[in-house]
């Protein structure tokens, strides 16, 4: 196992299902935590409610596991508190961007100095696969028994526009790249916020025939398109498949970050 | 070092079996004592953080032990030290 010395290793194996893509996603981010040479007493992990928030109950150090969509502003008010204090956020497409839209946004305006790893799935997992913000047109959810008819929300962009320092997007399938884009967002001053595309095989695949979980990868890797290819190929005027997102950094920059350590 | 799969927390989502490049991994047939079919190892000392983590002293691939969402992965030292003959194929 990775970073043997920051798991919980008493409440493994953890409940999420045969083949979901949080467990991947702990991996990788204690992978780049391991790297980075943090302390366990100088981190704390913040989640809301979701079953990609349960992650910081699998880790070792001081946590929040707080109310649905509010992981961010406990975030900030914990790096506000102790700017000293590193700092990793766990949320999930539902919890970011639904319910928690607005603390989303006005996070990366203020770009407070943290990591922000939303576990994308496409769907509301732990309430049983209720449609949300980011679920694709025409995906079949309990909330879209004909396909979901509504726009889905890009939410990397999103961060870029809202001003993020660090912005970069990977899928459960790309651990290496994944690992070291958690830590070269750990790296940047200000709000470095990465995007994974992850299965759930449960709730997403089964109801999009995407039951086997090694179909629900192959989905996302074969969508997947690194983003200078993506720009190319758009400036170049060239079509791009249906359902393509692209992957890799969408920004580092230096906009003013607040809570950075003394 | 030897590659073991901790049977106490793999649940058989068989992603092991589909990212390694040397296919150590196999999907299983048997049920374990807890009702899962974890996948069964063929020939893992041809795994190249078997053969080389010590030489080098870091983690080599390890793309399988990422990639488990259970963290059941893992390298044993083994002892006494038993040496293989190893045939790799390209
Ligand atoms: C205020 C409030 N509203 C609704 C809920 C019910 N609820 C629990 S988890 C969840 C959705 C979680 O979705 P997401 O953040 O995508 O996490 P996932 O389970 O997919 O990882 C909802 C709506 C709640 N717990 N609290
Ligand atoms: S419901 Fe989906 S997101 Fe939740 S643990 Fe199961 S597979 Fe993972
Ligand atoms: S470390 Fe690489 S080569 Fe070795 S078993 Fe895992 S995936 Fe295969
Ligand atoms: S990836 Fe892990 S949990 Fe999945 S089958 Fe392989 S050892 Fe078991
Ligand atoms: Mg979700």
């Amino acid at each position: 196992m990775i970073a043997p010395g920051w798991f919980r290793e008493d409440r493994l194996p953890h409940i999420y299902c045969t083949g979901c893509g949080n467990g991947t996603v702990i991996n990788c981010t204690l992978g780049a935590v391991e790297e980075m040479g943090w302390k366990r007493n100088e981190t704390i992990f913040v989640s809301g409610i979701g079953c990609s928030s349960r992650a910081p109950g699998y880790i070792l150090t001081d946590s929040l596991h707080t109310t649905h969509g509010r992981a961010l502003a406990f975030a900030t008010g914990v790096k506000m508190a102790q700017p000293d204090l590193n700092v990793v956020v766990f949320t999930g497409d539902g919890d970011l961007a639904a319910i928690g839209g607005n603390h989303f946004i006005h996070a990366c305006r203020r770009n407070v100095d943290m990591t922000v790893i939303c576990m994308n799935n496409h769907i509301y997992g732990m309430t049983g696969g209720q449609g949300s913000p980011t679920t694709p047109p025409g995906a079949i959810s309990t909330t879209t028994p004909y396909g979901a008819s509504e726009p889905a929300f890009d939410l990397a962009e999103l961060a870029v526009a809202a001003g993020a320092n660090y912005v970069a997007r990977w899928t459960s399938y790309h651990v290496k790249e994944l690992t070291k884009a958690v830590a070269a967002g750990m790296q940047t001053p200000g709000l470095a916020f990465i995007e994974v595309r992850t299965q759930c095989p449960t709730n997403y695949g089964r109801h999009n025939k995407l039951r086997r979980v090694s179909d629900m990868i192959e989905h996302l890797r074969s969508h997947a398109m690194l983003v200078d290819k993506y720009n190319r190929l758009t400036a170049e005027g060239k079509p791009v498949p249906d359902g393509t997102f692209t992957v890799g950094e969408l920004v580092r920059r230096n906009r003013p970050a607040m809570g950075v350590k003394r | 070092m030897k590659l073991v799969i901790d049977e106490s927390r793999c649940k058989g989502c068989n992603l092991c079996v589909l990212v390694c490049p040397y296919g150590i991994f196999g999907e299983g047939t048997e049920l374990n004592s807890r009702g899962i079919v974890s996948p069964v190892l063929d020939r893992p000392e041809r795994c190249t953080n078997c053969r080389l983590q010590a030489l080098y002293g870091r983690m080599l691939c390890g793309v399988c032990h990422m990639i488990c969402p259970d963290q059941a992965i893992a390298w044993v030292e083994e002892k006494p030290f038993e040496p293989h003959r190893v045939e790799v194929e390209f």
